[in-house]
């Protein structure tokens, strides 16, 4: 692999505190570099994007912020508390560095036995929330992402927008210091990623940190406050969206955003 | 017309009401036995044959092909005589119960694993992503898309679960059979007497998979069936009020 080239044109503000700090994180599967000496940090009330193609290590970089994936080597900070680092889970308590990150997944996963309210009430139960405070803030957050009408229905009578709503309505519930977003439009038709997209607009107004893994791209444009531009497992790029969507140093980000038809 | 009904029917039923009510009973008995330690032994082996251990799985895999592949018959004579000639002896009832569990485990055990690895690998990492354990994510999530996927072919197995209770004939279990058996040797009225038990079994099965029919389609539209679910969805519905008045209009104007 050639020596990796990240080029900050211009370098993002450094957010007073990092919810989010991954440093030197590497990650193989089945002896292949999927991740490659990454280092990424989210500061609070931050948005970060991640864009690259299909396969280059975005969600598997994800992934490793709430130990989904145990990264091989480099450190995970979520929250000020180291939770792996050198190849070792750090954190004692996995299940509350879980409720401190919030993930939308591309393909929703509710759980399809559960109404759409049930299932934001089962991880705040199994938090230990008491049934009805757990019912209340079920439906305030239903009512948030505008699928509280909805909130009886099972997840395979509710649309494509619907569902992903109701799952970021369930990332919410345990009130996460940090959102990751896994492609959260990538199963959608236009409308419903309309919708899915307000309601993440709304959180972003809200002043929520997010992790945003996106083909997106105008719309990480919008949001985003920093751009990470991935590619074969390293950063290739990085910086403010206006820099590496619009004007990128590298040639592979251009090369990748003319693909997408957005280069400048 | 009558006079064939009364040609066949002689035997006095009245007589034997209390015995027939008697055997109805253990009939019942045994299955309903027989069914929960089959779901608890076919759960049990079923999770064996999904371990990451390979002598678990090899002891999982072993124990359904054994009993799978042996005619109940067989296992009912074994469990009864044969354990009895090895010195334990064990009374009708409970050789009955345990070679019916062991044999309809099973077929359980391979209804179960099916239904299990068949939740998709997402779910579980939803629920890792949630923060619930493994114990939480079996419980809440895995188990119960499991159990809707088995519901067809467990209601199945209890069916013919039932009716494989006849089989305890063979070690005169005092259940229908056997009653039938008795009748029949009183009476030489064999035609008659069968008739009536077959028909005695057809009452029993038939509205039993009906009903767990019923069940299924009630399962498969989601009908909270449990008493603190349904408590939560009263509670959420009262919640709800004024957004569901909302879909309701909504659903009304484009009609």
């Amino acid at each position: 692999m050639t020596e990796p080239v990240t080029t900050t044109k211009t370098p993002a503000p450094v957010a007073p505190e990092a919810v989010v700090r991954i440093d030197g994180l590497s990650k193989s599967f089945d002896g292949r570099l999927v991740l490659d000496d990454v280092r990424l940090e989210v500061g609070r009330g931050r948005i970060v994007s991640v864009i690259g193609q299909s396969g280059g290590g975005k969600t598997t970089l994800m992934r490793c912020v709430n130990l989904l994936e145990r990264p091989d080597k480099g450190t995970v900070e979520v929250a000020g508390e180291v939770v792996h680092q050198g190849g070792r889970t750090a954190c004692r308590d996995l299940a509350r560095l879980r409720r401190t990150v919030g993930m939308v997944f591309q393909r929703f996963h509710l759980f399809p036995h559960l109404t759409a309210v049930e299932n934001v009430v089962l991880a705040q139960r199994k938090a230990g929330i008491p049934e009805q405070e757990a019912l209340e803030r079920a439906v305030a957050l239903l009512r948030r992402v505008k699928v509280a009408h909805r909130a009886l229905a099972h997840p395979d009578q509710l649309s494509g927008g619907e569902q992903q709503r109701v799952a970021i309505a369930r990332a919410l519930a345990l009130k996460p210091e940090v959102l990751l977003f896994d492609e959260p439009t990538s199963s959608l038709d236009p409308e419903a990623t309309r919708e899915v997209l307000s309601v993440m607009r709304e959180l972003a107004a809200d002043g929520m940190t997010m992790l945003l893994v996106t083909h997106e791209l105008p719309f990480a444009r919008e949001v985003a406050d920093h751009v990470v531009f991935v590619d074969g497992g390293r950063i290739v790029e990085e910086g403010r969206p206006e820099d590496v969507l619009d004007s990128p140093a590298q040639a592979r980000t251009r090369e990748f955003l003319a693909s997408y038809g957005t280069a400048s | 017309m009558k006079d064939i009904a009364s040609g066949l029917f002689q035997v006095p039923w009245s007589d034997y009401r209390p015995d027939l009510l008697d055997a109805l009973w253990r009939t019942v008995s045994y299955t309903a036995v027989s069914f929960v330690g089959a779901v608890a032994l076919g759960l049990a082996v079923a999770l064996l044959r999904l371990s990451r251990a390979w002598p678990a799985r090899a002891v999982a895999a072993v124990y359904t092909e054994v009993f799978k592949n042996v005619p109940l018959l067989a296992i009912i004579f074994l469990t009864y005589f044969g354990l009895a000639s090895a010195g334990l002896r064990l009374d009708v009832f409970t050789a009955g119960c345990l070679s019916l569990v062991v044999f309809y485990a099973a077929y359980l055990s391979e209804i179960f694993r099916s239904a299990i690895s068949g939740v998709h690998a997402g779910q579980t990492e939803a629920g890792e992503a949630l923060g619930l354990g493994r114990t939480g994510i079996f419980s809440h999530i895995v188990l119960p898309q499991a159990l809707r996927q088995a519901l067809p072919g467990t209601n199945t197995m209890l069916v013919d679960l039932l009716k494989s209770t006849s089989l305890l004939v063979t070690v005169s279990a005092a259940e229908l059979m056997s009653e039938g058996r008795l009748i029949t040797s009183a009476t030489f009225r064999a035609l008659e007497v069968y008739l009536v038990i077959s028909a005695i079994y057809f009452a029993l099965c038939y509205p039993l998979s009906q009903l767990l029919l019923l069940l299924e389609r009630k399962v498969r539209a989601g009908v909270p069936l449990s008493p603190w679910r349904r408590r939560r969805m009263r509670a959420a519905r009262a919640l709800l009020a004024s957004d569901l008045v909302v879909d309701a209009d909504r659903k009304e104007a484009t009609v």
